[in-house]
C-alpha cells in the first residue's frame, strides 16, 4: 500500500458516549458495555453484525489492571471472531483504528467495535492511590521515580512545561489562557462536566498550585464514563443509519530516544512524522482542518501541538493562545467540547468523539458551521521520566 | 519511624547502579570502545554493539550535573511525602550528557532554577538502599 491507498477507505459509522463525570457505583466494565450498545445502535445494527472488538486502555504497557479478557465479548454476548486489547497511553483510539482497518480489509470482520471505559474518579475517591490507574502501577512496579516522589502525571508532565518557559519565556498566565478559552468551550455543550461553570485568568491564577508550574486548571479532569464506536468499509457506510465519518490520514511520532539521547524533545511532541504521513495521505493542508481536537491532559499539550502543527511558530504559542485564537470565534477553534480540561477524559476518545459530533453537525451551541475536516491527536506512553510519554498519534476524520 | 515512602524496583539491568549507591558512589554506563556515556543500562548508539551490552560497563562518574527541568510538588499522591511537600523533582543532565531524574534538595524550593550546578549528595534510608539525591553546588 502507498500513500493515499488508505484514505476514505474506512469510515466511522456508530459512536457511544456514556453520561461522563462523578458517577460512583458502576464499574469501568459496565460503562465500556454501555457505550457499546449505545455505539450499535447509533449505527443501527444488531449485536450479531459486530464480528471483531478492540479493547482500548490506556495503561496496558504500563502495568495496570489484567482484567481485560472478561470484557465485552462476554457480557454482551458477541459473537465475535477476534477480541484483544491494545494500549499505549493516550493514542489508544488511533492504535486501534490501523488494527480495524486491518480486520475489515482481510474481510475477518465486517464491522469493528472499538470501547474504551473508566470509572477512575470513583476508584481514586475509595482509594486514593490504588483508584488512579498511574499512581497503583507506580507503587505496585516501583521503578525509578517513585522513590524520588514522582508519583502523578503531573510530576513527569510539568518537565515539559519548565523547559519551554526557559527556553521560550512562556508565562503561567499564558498557560492560563488555554484552560479558559477550553472552558469557553465546554460552556457551550450541555454534555461537558464543567458546563455552566465558566472562568477568568484570576481563577486560574488564585487556583492551587498541584506540581508547579502547573495548577489544577491546568490539569484535565478524572471521570467516569465510557466510550465506543464501530468502523467498516466505506462501501458498507453507506446503508447505515448515520451519515459515515471517513478516516482520511493517520500517522504516528515517536520520541522515546530523542527525549533520552538528544535532549531535544522537551518543547516538543512527536508531531513530526505524525503530520507528514497523515497530511499526505488525506492529500490536506493545515487550512483545510475546521477544528482540532487535541489529547488536552495539561494546558501545556495544547500549546506543544499548536507550535508542532504550525498554527504559530515555536515558542509563540502562549502570545497565540493569549490573543484568543483557540477558544469560540478563534482562527482555530480547538477541543470544542470542553476537551480533557473541561469536559471528560477519555483518552483521545475524548477527541475522536467530539470530531464525530462536530462532522456529522450534532454540535447545537458549539457547532463550527459547515465543519468538513477534524483533526484528532493523540498522546502518551511509559511515564518514566526522563523518556516519558513518547507517543503522538494523528488521525484527520472527514465528513 | 519506618521509612514509608516507596522503594526503588530494582531489575537485573540497574542493580549495580543500586549497590554503588550503598557505596556511595555514582555510576553510569559508559561504553568499552568509544568512550560514551549512558544511564540507565543502553547499547551504544554509535556503533554495531557486542551481545547481551557486552561492550558497556558500570563506571564511576562525576555525579555533577545542571537541572534541566523544575516540578514542585506541592499535592500529596502519597503519605510518606505528606511532610515533604513542596519538594522539588527534576531532570538533571549530567556532566557526562546523560539525563537523571532526582531530587534537588538543600535548598528553598522555589531557588532551584533551569541550569543551576548541582551535585549528588547520598541519602540512605533503608538498610537495602541509597538514594542518590542532588544539591546546589556552592
Amino acid at each position: 500500500m502507498g500513500i493515499g491507498d488508505f484514505r476514505d477507505k474506512f469510515a466511522i459509522v456508530g459512536l457511544g458516549v456514556t453520561k461522563m463525570g462523578h458517577q460512583p457505583g458502576i464499574s469501568a466494565r459496565a460503562f465500556e458495555v454501555e457505550a457499546a450498545r449505545l455505539a450499535i445502535e447509533d449505527a443501527g445494527l444488531k449485536r450479531e453484525d459486530i464480528e471483531a472488538c478492540i479493547h482500548s486502555k490506556a495503561d496496558g504497557s504500563v502495568g495496570g489492571t489484567y482484567d481485560w479478557s472478561d470484557y465485552l465479548p462476554r457480557v454482551m454476548g458477541l459473537p465475535v471472531k477476534v477480541y484483544f486489547t491494545i494500549c499505549r497511553g493516550g493514542a489508544g483510539a488511533t492504535l486501534s483504528i490501523v488494527a480495524a482497518a486491518k480486520l475489515l480489509e482481510m474481510g475477518i470482520a465486517k464491522y469493528v467495535l472499538i470501547s474504551y471505559g473508566l470509572n477512575e474518579w470513583s476508584a481514586s475517591k475509595i482509594d486514593p492511590m490504588g483508584g488512579h490507574q498511574m499512581g497503583a502501577y507506580y507503587e505496585k512496579r516501583g521503578l525509578w521515580g517513585p522513590a524520588f516522589g514522582c508519583l502523578d502525571a503531573v510530576h513527569i508532565h510539568s518537565a515539559y512545561m519548565s523547559r519551554h518557559m526557559y527556553e521560550y519565556g512562556t508565562t503561567p498566565r499564558q498557560l492560563g489562557a488555554i484552560s479558559v478559552s477550553i472552558r469557553k468551550w465546554a460552556c457551550l455543550n450541555p454534555a461537558a462536566y464543567m458546563y455552566g461553570r465558566p472562568i477568568t485568568i484570576d481563577d486560574y491564577e488564585k487556583s492551587p498550585i498541584i506540581a508547579w508550574p502547573y495548577r489544577i486548571l491546568d490539569c484535565c479532569l478524572v471521570s467516569d464514563g465510557g466510550t465506543a464506536f464501530i468502523i467498516t468499509t466505506a462501501e458498507r457506510a453507506k446503508d447505515l443509519k448515520k451519515p459515515p465519518i471517513f478516516i482520511m490520514g493517520i500517522g504516528f511520532g515517536e520520541q522515546e530516544a530523542k527525549l533520552w539521547w538528544e535532549k531535544a524533545n522537551y518543547t516538543q511532541l512527536a508531531v513530526e512524522t505524525a503530520k507528514e504521513h497523515a497530511f499526505k495521505e488525506a492529500g490536506i493542508e493545515l487550512k483545510d482542518i475546521d477544528a482540532a481536537q487535541f489529547y488536552d491532559c495539561f494546558s501545556g499539550e495544547v500549546l506543544l501541538s499548536l507550535e508542532d502543527y504550525g498554527w504559530c511558530k515555536k515558542g509563540e504559542g502562549g502570545s497565540f493562545v493569549e490573543a484568543g485564537n483557540i477558544g469560540p470565534g478563534g482562527s482555530i477553534p480547538v477541543n470544542t467540547g470542553g476537551g480533557m480540561l473541561s469536559s471528560h477524559y477519555q483518552i483521545d476518545f475524548t477527541g475522536l468523539a467530539e470530531a464525530v459530533i462536530q462532522l456529522r453537525g450534532e454540535g447545537g451551541a458549539r457547532q463550527i458551521k459547515d465543519a468538513e475536516i477534524c483533526l484528532v491527536t493523540g498522546h502518551g506512553g511509559e511515564m518514566i521520566t526522563p523518556g516519558m510519554c513518547a507517543i503522538h498519534s494523528t488521525l484527520i476524520l472527514r465528513r | 519511624m519506618p521509612y514509608n515512602k516507596p522503594l526503588p524496583s530494582v531489575d537485573e539491568d540497574i542493580k549495580p547502579f543500586w549497590e554503588a549507591c550503598k557505596r556511595h558512589e555514582f555510576m553510569l554506563v559508559r561504553c568499552k570502545r568509544c568512550g560514551a556515556w549512558y544511564w540507565p543500562m543502553t547499547c551504544c548508539r554509535n556503533h554495531p554493539n557486542e551481545p547481551f551490552f557486552g561492550n558497556m560497563e558500570w563506571v564511576k562518574a562525576s555525579g555533577k550535573g545542571k537541572v534541566f527541568t523544575v516540578c514542585v510538588a506541592h499535592r500529596v499522591y502519597h503519605p510518606g511525602f505528606k511532610d515533604e511537600v513542596p519538594y522539588v523533582y527534576s531532570l538533571i543532565e549530567l556532566d557526562e550528557g546523560p539525563i537523571i531524574s532526582s531530587n534537588v534538595i538543600g535548598c528553598d524550593p522555589y531557588q532551584v532554577k533551569v541550569g543551576m550546578p548541582v551535585e549528588v549528595v547520598f541519602e540512605d534510608i533503608t538498610e537495602e538502599f541509597t538514594l542518590p539525591k542532588f544539591r546546589p553546588i556552592k
